[in-house]
């Protein structure tokens, strides 16, 4: 009787959030429905025949989304928490929008959760996965989930306590996750790239030692349009094109074959699939004027910076913006570990006299956010010139500015906050739809 | 001119944008026409005299900071960074650099972790996280930074700090004190990076480096810190 309580109060909020355009209804209705009934997330989840849990520092949602995509074209019914809610009250919230009182059920075949560092500890004893990803553990607002080490233990600690019969996929060429197999009692299975090297990797290991249950061969990238590997399993080989450019995006990519494999879905199938998927929004989003990169740390924000630096032009514009909410992460030294420095090579790049190139990169660099003048400092020690950085804190009016009389594609990098924020101006200026109603 | 900065266990002791004091350090060198070069100082270094003009040590993970505290005795790496100190070569540590180059840190469990002793100041480990903007009143003005700890700095008697804190809470939360600075040696809990959003900081070690180096009065080329300047001062603004 309280479970149903909770749920019709949770739905009840749901309803009125967006019936007053509070937001998508992506927290609340969890977060009170779960002070009636502490267990809610352990209860609905049971009904879901298949749950499936990904963790890590970068990369959830893309990994998330594309899962869902798999599975969907396989014809499965799924959830999952996709605005990036992945906290116990974003689950709950998930879980009752979707729950059928008539039925009291669900008519689902899978459940695909995002859970961040810490909440995976708390949540996945609830959830009862069948399957786990570990993505990677990258430095990641300290002042929240501690320190890398820290994460790790807590994950040990809680695969101990987990079902041994639970598939544990972890991307092998993060020494982090790897460590993992270490503190589970069944068998862990490993995803990774045996060319390449990820920027940002905390620890240099050995890779040709590893055994990699699955695997991406004959990478190749291609520029903002992607890239192409062969996915290698113990049973397949198969040449894949996957439209997200850069290679952490390969390792989303390796860590959603894994589980569809794991839910017994055929490969050849998804691969062929893959043409019609569309990255999560702001991750990597693709608007009428330019392209919009999520940044949040060090790792993830070098990497975003290495797939775009090669293929900016001297007509292109940048847009970077650095929040510090607490979503953000309100300790904003992480951008002295990140190396905007490669964006300063490759808008050098071009080999036009410098003194000319000087004159053209003006007003092209453009910084935004409640702590844009941090960004700015950042970018003058990274080499460019301050007189070319136009500040504004205002992240609608920058955009405005930086759109006038752009005569080439505007890359907008802004942090979780930002981006947010940018998907509402975005929206209210009918260039796209509020994000909580994609797909 | 040239300087050689020596970034003490840079591989271990790096967190929370650390670097960014190195970068400041190098770059507002270079644009003054002074080389820089640094050398990371590691388990397996030595440390000779003369060998480095300005060292920095940043903060780390627990288990970087157990390691390093044992090296630093072992090596004896610590005993030659205090008799630098002690000639007046200047130093910038922050969190676990400075913890450990008190007297001792003594964690909730196990034996205490014996520090370098240049700073007269020692830390026991607490259940408060102490985490936040901050802003602190010293003879380079004010400071800004963010501290990340729950280690509180307890200052001896005759030590003295850095600053006083205007907010925040800086070495124990208690006492408005924050950092340590014995000669040309600093410690404090900024990060954030602290550098370059403080430049007459970063500039006053230059100069003192190089006054030690080259024996003789440095007046340093003045630089255009106009953005430096108004980041510094959003800041005191916005959290002080």
């Amino acid at each position: 009787m309280r479970l149903i309580l909770a749920i019709l109060l949770g739905k009840l909020i749901g309803y009125l959030t967006r019936l007053f355009r509070l937001g998508g209804g992506s927290a609340a209705p969890g977060l009170y429905a779960l002070s009636i009934e502490p267990d809610l997330v352990t209860k609905l989840a049971a009904k879901i025949p298949k749950n499936i849990i990904i963790t890590g520092t970068n990369g959830k949602t893309t990994t998330a989304k594309m899962l869902a995509h798999f599975a969907k074209n396989a014809g499965l019914k799924v959830i999952r928490n996709h605005t990036g809610s992945n906290l116990e009250r974003g689950i709950a919230s998930t879980l009752i929008a979707n729950y059928q009182l008539l039925t009291t059920n669900y008519q689902l075949d899978l459940g695909i959760w995002e859970l961040d560092e810490a909440a995976f500890n708390t949540i996945a004893p609830k959830l009862k996965p069948d399957i786990i990803v570990f993505l990677n553990v990258f430095r990641d607002q300290l002042d929240r989930y501690g320190e890398i080490d820290t994460v790790v233990k807590n994950w040990c600690k809680t695969l101990q306590i987990l079902n041994p019969k639970t598939i544990v996929l972890v991307n092998g060429d993060d020494a982090n996750t790897a460590k993992l197999a270490n503190c589970f009692k069944g068998r862990i299975q490993k995803f990774g790239v045996k060319d390449y090297k990820i920027s940002g990797e905390s620890i240099e290991h050995v890779k040709e030692k590893e055994n990699l249950d699955f695997e991406a061969k004959n990478v190749k990238l291609n520029g903002l349009e992607g890239s192409t590997f062969q996915l290698l399993t113990t049973n397949y080989q198969l040449p894949t094109t996957l439209p997200l450019p850069g290679l952490y995006h390969i390792y989303d990519a390796l860590a959603a074959f894994a589980c569809a494999d794991k839910l017994g879905l055929s490969l050849s199938k998804l691969a062929s699939s893959l043409k019609s998927y569309s990255p999560a929004f702001g991750r990597m989003e693709k608007l009428p004027f330019g392209y919009i990169f999520l940044i949040k740390n060090p790792a993830g924000a070098t990497q975003v910076f290495e797939t775009i630096a090669p293929n900016l032009k001297p007509d292109d514009r940048l847009l970077l913006a650095l929040n510090d909410n607490i979503a953000d992460g309100t300790d904003v030294s992480w951008i002295w570990d990140t190396e905007f420095e490669q964006l300063l090579s490759s808008s050098l790049r071009g080999a036009k006299p410098a003194s000319t190139q000087r004159g053209e990169r003006r007003g092209n660099l453009y910084i935004s956010g409640t702590r844009a003048c941090d960004l700015a400092v950042r970018l003058k020690y990274a080499g460019f010139d301050p007189k070319n950085i136009i500040i504004e804190p205002d992240l609608q009016n920058t955009l405005k500015e930086a759109r006038t009389g752009l005569k080439g594609r505007l890359f907008i990098l802004p942090t979780y906050t930002a981006m947010l924020e940018l998907q509402k101006i975005l929206a209210k200026s009918g260039i796209k739809k509020e994000y909580w109603k994609e797909e | 001119m040239k300087l050689i900065i020596g970034y003490l266990y840079g591989d271990l002791m790096n967190i929370y944008g650390d670097t960014g004091n190195i970068t400041a350090l190098k770059k507002r060198a270079e644009w003054r026409g002074i080389d820089v070069e640094v050398k990371i100082k590691n388990q397996k270094s030595k440390i000779k005299k003369g060998e480095c003009d300005l060292y920095f040590f940043g903060g780390g993970q627990d288990q970087a900071q157990e390691l390093v505290a044992r090296d630093l005795v072992v090596s004896s790496k610590g005993k030659s960074i205090k008799s630098e100190i002690e000639r007046g070569v200047p130093l910038l540590s922050v969190c676990g650099g400075y913890q450990l180059l008190g007297d001792y840190y003594k964690p909730h469990k196990g034996p205490k972790l014996i520090g370098v002793g240049l700073f007269p100041v020692y830390t026991e480990a607490s259940y408060d996280r102490m985490i936040g903007n901050i802003v602190v009143e010293s003879m380079f003005g004010n400071l800004v930074g963010f501290e990340n700890h729950s280690g509180k700095t307890y200052l001896k008697k005759g030590a003295i700090p850095l600053g006083m804190v205007t907010s925040g809470f800086g070495n124990n939360g208690k006492d408005r004190s924050e950092g340590c600075i014995y000669k040309n040696a600093i410690g404090c809990y900024m990060h954030g990076s602290l550098l370059p959003k403080n430049p007459k900081l970063a500039d006053w070690l230059l100069k003192k480096a190089l006054e030690v180096k080259y024996s003789k009065d440095v007046d340093l080329e003045p630089l255009d810190d106009s953005l430096e300047l108004q980041t510094h001062n959003i800041a005191v603004k916005k959290f002080g």
